[in-house]
């Protein structure tokens, strides 16, 4: 039997980048939340290393307790079995994978948000992609502006501003949509590498600009600028100049008073009264089973978790799980990796580059080939992908370089002088494409594989997308264009060898105004459960060219702001 | 991220030579400046050790296998002139350490694998793989690599994972107990673990020199 603790007003389910944006203007507005995180607090000074095996190899920032035995199982076609990896970058901690994430903090373009409307006046029907599922998001851009620049100045994000209210600066993203004012702090420190590149790139007519990100490219609210020591990637940073949300929006949340973070609490189920309405969450902490009722729930877990809460929350009002009565929940599910797995170009330059040290987000970016930035008639595709250059490069990633046709194999002693001449001259770029929602693509419960508590693990089924594919194929012929203009020797190049469970997982609680064929409403709360929101990247409608992070965290703040604002509509 | 996914090609070979910046740039001058850009934080560029020295664990290959081991980690990375090979640089050492601790699921495909790689020469050259020469060494590696060892189902996929575990080995901080004296981080000219880098240490025109330093301090079980 559940232990019942006393009511709250809010309970927030995960404090990763999502939910622990959401405390803030709940907190702020002077409700009473409980956070509840399956992880616990990280120690940045002592949790994280300079070291390839913690990180990369044996992944132990970005394997959480919770996550780590719930991984997503995943197929390519309904025919197929799906199978279960070993583990998937994802993380249990107050902070989430705000922790360990590259923290590149992008605005989607403001295209990202009607392509459907803006594809049919550009080209017309034929260049919506078969089979797809895309409409336009019940937000534009405008509408998401104040909380994206909220988001900027809460969580802290360095970068150029390219339009300030319609003013185009060439330093900046020239693509971007207009903003009401320019980033809180100005982008990391540059490096040789980078200003090559950035010279290379306005020589063939791109239009470079530096890459903004949540870190502090100097001091700011008291946490101290990015050292830049180059172990951002798959790890924390151990001075918090990364800006987790448990080194900003959650501990602002908590000086409120309102704020009581739980940590180690695996939520099982989201709980419903006859009425339909959610009275609370009931969650296991050492051993102990405790229900804790709230007038209002946040969902804010990762993407699956999100949709894997909501299936196993059934009740007589909800049979097929919480905001699943259209059978609507798991559908548009689709991740970044669905068409790019693989994606990408390299470079070999002939010299140093000497970008061991940096971090992924010290970079340079070209926009020039994704969204609707190009005329795209008789390509066939719609879309493309962000071009990417950037520094922090690790000794064994280095070594495992390719040959470059310059040895015959990948051993022995002519391969030996091969990487000690070029370990460090090459590089590799990122390239993220605009995804769309397909009808071969959902989320479901697996029927094989279940976690220790029995409750059935995420299953995904993804099938091949033509667009994406085509797009980041352009794309990475593009970016090995800029490579040979900053003077590489060499490169590679390819679009991507087919769809893979993604790091940046979206939809599958897609917002939309239509119950048919949406979960949650314009503000992200379950259409027909008002008292429940979902924050998170499962709310998204498509990807943009870029990670979903500060889109997914000023949305979050618009849904905790909105509930503020009708809390007696929503918890009548 | 796919930064060490790419396909090969081309055929030129460059003929720059790695021009040392070290007398712009001493190591001396490096520890002394970890100051981060626009910020007056002082960073400690070596981390302080997060533990006491551990013990090794027990090797999980036998001494026989460790050998052959050693023999076929200095196939991939031979010594030469410039610098020891894989096997003096500790490697075995680090993938018994590995083998130990996170690695346990690959224990049996390393010891079978070494045994069906010393059973292998034994079927060529009756004598077991330490005992052949380079040259042999080299040709059953390749039909190793390839798949196509009579009696060695297995060998591609034996290979592929011994290969990624000596560039682990080589090029792990040697808190793990590889890249013995910096050998591996000296090879491909990554100057060291750090917690801050400046302007300088970002600097092209030549490679940076070494600062020889772990993540975890000097007090560890590698060197």
């Amino acid at each position: 039997m559940a232990i019942k603790l006393p009511e709250t007003d809010v309970v927030v389910v995960g404090l990763g980048a999502a939910g622990g944006v959401a405390v803030l203007p709940l907190t702020r507005a002077g409700l009473k939340v409980i956070g509840l995180e399956a992880g616990t607090w990280m120690n940045p000074p002592t949790d994280y290393h300079a070291d390839e095996i913690h990180n990369n190899v044996r992944a132990l920032v970005t394997t959480g307790n919770k996550v780590g035995r719930e991984v997503p199982t995943f197929r390519n076609t309904p025919d197929q079995v799906a199978r279960q990896l070993p583990r998937h970058p994802m993380m249990n901690a107050v902070g989430g994978t705000s922790i360990h994430y590259h923290a590149q903090s992008w605005r989607l373009n403001p295209w990202d948000f009607r392509i459907r409307s803006a594809t049919l006046e550009r080209y017309g029907a034929a260049y919506l992609p078969e089979g797809s599922t895309v409409e336009d998001w019940p937000v534009s851009y405008a509408d998401l502006e104040p909380f994206y620049d909220y988001v900027e100045y809460e969580v802290g994000v360095s970068g150029k501003a390219g339009n300030i209210q319609g003013r185009i600066d060439p330093a900046g993203n020239i693509f971007e949509g207009p903003r009401q004012r320019d980033y809180p702090m100005p982008p990391l420190r540059s490096c040789d590498y980078l200003d090559r590149m950035t010279d290379a790139a306005r020589s063939i007519g791109f239009h470079p600009y530096r890459g903004p990100a949540a870190i502090n490219s100097q001091a700011y609210e008291g946490r101290p600028g990015c050292a830049l020591h180059g172990w951002c990637d798959r790890g924390g940073c151990h001075i918090r100049a990364k800006s987790s949300t448990d080194v900003t929006t959650i501990p602002k949340a908590q000086a409120t008073g309102n704020l009581t973070v739980t940590d180690n609490a695996n939520v099982r189920r989201i709980e419903t009264d006859n009425s339909g309405k959610v009275t609370g969450v009931t969650y296991l902490r050492d051993g102990e089973e405790y229900f804790q009722p709230a007038r209002a729930v946040l969902l804010g877990c990762y993407t699956y978790e999100n949709i894997r809460l909501l299936l196993l929350s059934r009740s007589a009002r909800h049979p097929d799980g919480l905001g699943n009565n259209r059978g609507q929940l798991g559908r548009h599910y689709f991740g970044h990796w669905d068409a790019q797995a693989g994606a990408g170009a390299s470079a070999l330059f002939p010299f140093d580059l000497n970008i061991w040290y940096g971090a992924i987000a010290q970079g340079v970016m070209v926009d020039d080939w994704a969204d609707d930035n190009f005329d795209h008639a008789g390509l066939g595709f719609i879309g493309g992908a962000t071009l990417h250059t950037y520094t922090e490069k690790h000794p064994i990633g280095a070594a495992a370089m390719g040959l470059y046709g310059r040895t015959p194999r990948r051993w022995g002693a002519e391969w030996k002088n091969h990487i000690r001449q070029n370990a460090g001259r090459w590089t590799s770029a990122y390239l993220q494409t605009n995804t769309l929602p397909y009808e071969n693509t959902w989320a479901d419960l697996d029927p094989n594989v279940r976690d220790p508590f029995g409750d059935p693990v995420l299953r995904i089924t993804s099938g091949p997308k033509q667009n994406e594919a085509k797009a980041a194929a352009h794309a990475a012929e593009k970016m090995q264009q800029w490579f040979r203009a900053g003077s590489a020797i060499e490169t590679t190049g390819q679009g991507g060898t087919g769809p893979s469970l993604s790091t940046h997982a979206h939809g599958g609680t897609r917002m939309g105004l239509d119950p048919g064929t949406s979960v949650v409403d314009a503000f992200g709360f379950v259409h027909d459960v008002p008292n429940l929101g979902v924050v998170g990247g499962s709310v998204m409608g498509t990807a943009g060219a870029r990670n979903p992070t500060q889109t997914l965290q000023a949305l979050a703040w618009r849904s905790a702001e909105h509930l503020a604002a009708q809390w007696n509509t929503r918890t009548a | 991220m796919n930064k060490s996914k790419n396909a090969d090609d081309g055929t030129r070979s460059s003929d720059n030579s790695d021009n040392s910046i070290s007398t712009q740039l001493s190591r001396r001058t490096l520890l002394r400046s970890g100051v981060a850009a626009g910020s007056a934080t002082l960073i400690p560029l070596v981390a302080v050790s997060c533990s006491s020295t551990p013990t090794p664990p027990p090797d999980s290959l036998s001494a026989e296998l460790n050998a052959v081991l050693d023999a076929f980690a200095d196939r991939i990375l031979p010594p030469d002139a410039e610098g020891p090979g894989a096997a003096a640089s500790g490697v075995t050492r680090y993938i018994n350490r590995s083998l130990a601790e996170w690695n346990q699921a690959d224990v049996p495909l390393v010891r079978g694998g070494l045994q069906a790689l010393d059973a292998a020469a034994r079927a060529r050259h009756t004598q077991g793989f330490i005992a052949l020469n380079a040259d042999q060494q080299d040709s059953l590696l390749l039909a190793m690599e390839a798949g196509q060892v009579q009696d060695f189902a297995n060998a591609q996929a034996v290979f592929n994972r011994l290969h990624r575990l000596v560039l682990e080995g080589m090029f792990s901080d040697p808190y793990y107990g590889g890249n013995a004296n910096y050998a591996g981080w000296d090879l491909i000219g990554y100057p060291g673990a750090v917690l801050g880098s400046t302007e300088e240490m970002q600097r092209m025109g030549g490679r940076l020199p070494p600062l020889h330093t772990s993540a975890y301090g000097e007090q560890h079980d590698g060197h």
